[in-house]
């Protein structure tokens, strides 16, 4: 242990009076700093000082372990010091041990200065886990100072030092995300980028301080560099050389491959999972978030009902930091992009309460075109593009709706929030059985098992319910439905379990939602004590007295108009719903053009025979407004001419032709639909601490509820979308 | 083995593939011994101190140094001697006294350091940086760290080598000292007035092999036999006419003839005819000298080749 304890206290010694460590470890990494601090705008956001101090890190660790360890090593025995420790009774190992230690304690203290000047003068959190991302960066520290000892042991000169370091330290600089994002590369040079060491390390860092995660997650990145370190300090010890005069031969020189075996291991894995890849994806769309942005004076309406005529809002770290009645004095303080907004309106992101996400809304002339694994994802950014950041689906498979949601939860995929029902409970031979019949005999099983619950028994309900709860559902979908001449007959679902149904969601707090065919299937519901009713009645008028009890409860009342307007326009011929502009922007082209090819070819009925159904509708709805019920926006997009985009605004057209304030619409599309999602502390609602999600309008949406679909801007979890690249996205 | 032997080598052999570098050595260095190692670059004397260092494998015969073998008992070995390489160097800001404490951290026996110090004329310099310090100080410095651990014996290899001649007498002078503490040395060297100076025995090592061996006296003895006569006339000599007895011995002339230049084993009798032979030719003696060989003579003598070249 001497040898080693006096070692170590003499390269620390030496480091101190070493000028070109206090440069290079010091002044150098910190002028970068500095430097970098200033053009990534670190001040404005908290995951670009993160980016910033992952990069200097890099940029020390490659020339700490590179520089300081190998050429230095290569240095001292080319002025014949290391020649004089060939005759005393040691071998190579405290001397490597020294070096890697000196290392470390010459890192350490920039990592903190850098923490410090983040946290001090740009603001930036210190991250979550200050303890894992210190260990972690010491990890780094020994691993690339071991790689520095390997690289002295294989060269033979000074010259061949130098090549064998640019060699290494270039392309681990370029390509590991310590000088650009990983992100913007090609994935060919990403998937390169994943067979060098630094790489591991960058994300490791970013992970850490944007992502909150701790060492623990980083298991595999920590793994591969101790690998890398054990491996290098035992041929370093092997292959140590103590004179000039003693060549290496060209064949150990190989060595140094080994010691980036586990890296040869790791990229090989990465470039099949690809799983780096899109947390680099994921990191650069927290990055994306995290730029704070101020909405400088324009009308702001909240969503509960206030409105702000003339206010700012600000955002920081994805979040909604502050909302100012009246435009800040001096907005250059705040630190923050600004985007002057006079004349502009701003809203919560709404909400669609009802849609199936697995349907197209359409019908497609190519059979494959059903089959595209994508679609979902699409019709999320369909959403988003459309200024509806968030989606309730009552109804859909559900492992692909599942996975739906992680795609846009992780940040992996760009589109509208998903809510998911998954599966429907309903009565064998109940709506919506009927449709799986329409599925290719090769899926029905699938969707037996998918898409619905058929329960035989109240305990089998709740058990169900429970199996769903534990896959992690966002509510329950029950269906209450007999049908009707004309439209098919179904066989209702028994009373008792559907209220076990609604029961068993209720127990843990999980929001249920009723599909309801009239009035009578209305009251069943409420007597339930589901909370929202969806469709209410197309056949008859729901009676004061279950208003009542609705409105007691605190029952969500959507009335999905869009979809009854479909399917009466499908059947008559019109083709107008396609006409709308925001829906072409968004709508597949050969969706929309195999709709109005089959709407036109098809026979026409009269568009009287549909007049009943939409009157009962929307007389359900305004006996429901003026009950003062909690209305909530449902579109039921994925249905004949309900096409997933912008639903939400197209229903509150039809809610506002049929006699409803534009005031209470938008209120029903945001607050209401985020309290019956039972998100409202999160979205719905421009207030400080909600995710800043919403739409940024170049009309007044209260003067004319269709200036909703003039949108300026949205803007999801902070991010100030790129609308036009939506659709443009890598693949989840 | 017996205790009075430091160092024992029986016909060593070393080979780099092809090359034989040592080719069958054998020397005994005895306790308290001064042993020289002389020869050419590429004879062979590196590689053998460094087999006995227990730096390098050897390939074949018997070493024993301190009664460990040096292959194998690397370590123990190690730990007991002292080595003063050539053209070592230490960090350039590393203090006199550090570098002392650095190397002593290193071993099992330990001196007393400032007593090291005052002895090779460090005291005053054991908190100067490394780089300040002069050539002849360095060379100190490098003997206090082969010093450190009291070590029974001592390799000097080229003690002295780059060093001007004032520093290499003040080295000469330590070195002597040394010897006194009873301590057995093997030094390497180029210089032969080191060896000749320092040693009590010298091995002459040529091709990887010792082809002379014994005190620099009995060496020059054996070897040449012969001193040097040299007389110079102040006008030129004859040569022709020298008498019959004398001609036989090998002779040369130069400075137009007037400086005689012979070779004899028995230089005072030649001196006593030449004295006379040149009164008889009415010459008058200006100068006379008498020359013995040097190891450098004999060494070309036995190798054809000169020491430093």
């Amino acid at each position: 242990m001497r040898p080693y304890l006096a070692q170590i206290r003499m390269s620390l010694r030496l480091m101190l009076r070493d000028r070109s460590v206090l440069f290079f470890s010091y002044l150098f990494p910190l002028s970068f700093f500095f430097i970098f601090a200033q053009t990534f705008d670190a001040g404005k956001s908290p995951a670009a000082m993160a980016q910033v101090i992952a990069m200097v890190v890099i940029i020390g660790v490659l020339g700490n372990g590179f520089f300081g360890a190998g050429m230095r090593t290569v240095l001292d025995r080319e002025t014949n010091i290391l020649r004089r420790f060939k005759v005393a009774p040691i071998n190579a190992a405290p001397i490597i041990a020294a070096s890697i230690v000196s290392g470390l304690v010459a890192f350490l203290p920039t990592v903190f200065l850098f923490l410090f000047f983040g946290n001090a003068m740009y603001h930036a959190p210190l991250p979550h886990s200050v303890l894992s991302f210190l260990f972690f960066v010491c990890i780094g520290v020994i691993a690339f100072r071991s790689f520095g000892m390997i690289i002295a042991a294989v060269v033979n000169s000074q010259q061949e030092a130098q090549i064998l370091i640019q060699l290494l330290y270039l392309p681990m600089l370029f390509l590991s995300g310590a000088t650009f994002p990983v992100s913007i590369m090609p994935i060919w040079l990403q998937n390169i980028a994943q067979f060098l060491p630094a790489t591991y390390l960058f994300e490791g860092m970013q992970s850490i301080m944007i992502g909150g995660e701790s060492i623990r997650a980083n298991w595999f990145a920590v793994f591969a560099l101790l690998i890398t370190f054990a491996v290098a300090m035992f041929v370093s010890v092997k292959l140590f050389r103590w004179e000039k005069e003693e060549k290496i031969s060209n064949r150990a020189k190989l060595w140094i491959l080994a010691v980036l075996a586990p890296f040869f291991v790791m990229g090989v894995y990465q470039a099949k999972t690809q799983q780096n890849v899109e947390r680099s994806r994921i990191l650069t769309r927290n990055a994306m978030r995290n730029r704070a942005t101020l909405y400088n004076s324009a009308k702001i309406i909240v969503g509960n009902g206030t409105v702000i005529p003339n206010g700012s809002v600000l955002v920081r770290n994805g979040k909604i930091a502050e909302v100012f009645q009246t435009p800040p004095s001096n907005p250059k303080s705040l630190n923050a992009d600004i985007v002057e907004s006079s004349g502009k309106t701003i809203i919560p992101g709404l909400i669609d309460m009802h849609i199936h996400i697995g349907a197209p809304g359409g019908v497609y002339e190519d059979q494959k075109r059903y089959m595209d694994p994508l679609a979902g994802d699409r019709r999320l950014a369909a959403y988003l593009y459309s200024g509806i950041t968030a989606v309730r689906s009552t109804g859909d498979f559900l492992d692909s709706s599942l996975k739906l949601r992680k795609d846009i939860n992780s940040g992996k995929y760009l589109g509208a929030e998903l809510f998911t029902c998954g599966p429907l409970f309903t009565a064998e031979g109940g709506h919506p059985t009927e449709l799986i019949k329409t599925f290719p005999q090769s899926m029905q099983q699938t969707a037996k098992e998918q898409f619905v619950r058929l329960p035989k028994s109240p305990d089998e309900a709740r058990q169900q319910v429970d199996a769903l709860k534990a896959a992690g559902v966002d509510c329950i979908k029950g269906v209450l439905e007999a049908g009707s001449a004309g439209w098919g007959l179904f066989n209702h679902l028994d009373p008792a379990i559907y209220a076990a149904v609604i029961q068993e969601a209720a127990k843990d707090n999980l929001p249920s939602a009723t599909h309801t065919g009239n009035a009578a299937d209305v009251k069943e519901a409420a007597d339930a004590g589901t909370n929202s009713v969806e469709h209410g009645s197309t056949l008859d008028l729901i009676p004061q007295s279950t208003f009542a009890e609705l409105k007691q409860k605190n029952i969500g009342y959507d009335p999905t108009l869009s979809v009854f307007e479909g399917t009466a326009d499908m059947a008559s011929g019109n083709v107008e719903l396609l006409n709308r502009s925001l829906l072409q922007q968004v709508g597949p082209a050969d969706l929309l053009s195999g709709t109005r090819a089959l709407i036109e070819k098809s026979k026409k009925r009269p568009a009287s025979e549909f007049a009943p159904m939409l009157e009962h509708s929307r007389q359900n709805l305004l006996a429901a407004y003026k009950t003062g019920l909690t209305l909530i926006t449902g579109s039921d997009a994925g249905n004949m001419l309900v096409i997933h985009g912008p639903t939400v605004q197209h229903e509150m057209e039809l809610w506002v032709k049929a006699g409803i304030p534009p005031a209470v619409a938008l209120e029903a599309a945001t607050y209401n639909a985020a309290k019956v999602l039972r998100m409202e502390n999160r979205i719905g609602s421009i207030q400080k601490g909600r995710d800043a999600t919403l739409v940024v309008l170049d009309g007044d949406p209260l003067q004319d509820i269709t200036n909703t679909e003039r949108i300026s801007q949205v803007m999801f979890r902070g991010e100030r979308i790129s609308r036009s690249d939506l659709f443009d996205q890598e693949n989840p | 083995m017996t205790n009075s032997t430091a160092i024992s080598v029986e016909d060593l052999h070393k080979s780099y593939g092809d090359f034989e570098a040592v080719r069958g050595i054998d020397l005994q260095v005895g306790t308290g011994e001064v042993f020289g190692l002389l020869g050419p670059n590429g004879a062979g004397k590196t590689t053998t101190i460094e087999i006995l260092e227990g730096l390098r494998p050897r390939s074949s015969g018997r070493v024993s140094v301190l009664g460990f073998d040096p292959a194998v008992q690397t370590r123990q070995v190690k730990n007991r001697i002292g080595v003063c390489l050539q053209a070592t160097n230490l960090p350039d800001k590393m203090k006199v006294h550090e570098a002392l404490d650095l190397f002593d951290a290193f071993y099992d026996r330990h001196t007393d350091k400032d007593k090291l110090l005052s002895r090779l004329q460090l005291t005053e310099k054991k908190d100067a940086l490394y780089k300040t310090l002069s050539g002849g100080q360095k060379q100190r410095v490098a003997l206090a760290l082969a010093l450190v651990n009291e070590p029974s014996l001592l390799f000097l290899d080229e003690p002295t080598t780059g060093l001007d001649p004032q520093v290499r007498h003040e080295i000469h002078g330590l070195i002597q000292e040394l010897r006194e503490d009873h301590r057995s040395i093997l030094i390497t060297t180029h210089y032969i007035e080191e060896a000749e100076r320092l040693c009590d025995r010298v091995a002459i090592i040529d091709a990887g092999k010792i082809i002379e061996l014994g005190s620099p006296r009995e060496i020059q003895q054996r070897v040449l036999g012969h001193t040097l006569v040299e007389v110079t006339t102040n006008e030129p000599m004859q040569v022709e006419r020298l008498p019959e007895k004398l001609r036989d011995e090998k002779y040369s002339v130069c400075d137009d003839g007037r400086t005689l230049s012979m070779q004899s084993s028995e230089p005072a009798a030649l001196i006593v005819e030449l004295v006379k032979w040149i009164d008889q030719e009415n010459l008058r003696l200006v100068d006379i000298h008498m020359k013995r060989p040097t190891l450098e003579d004999v060494f070309i003598e036995l190798t054809g080749k000169r020491l430093r070249e």
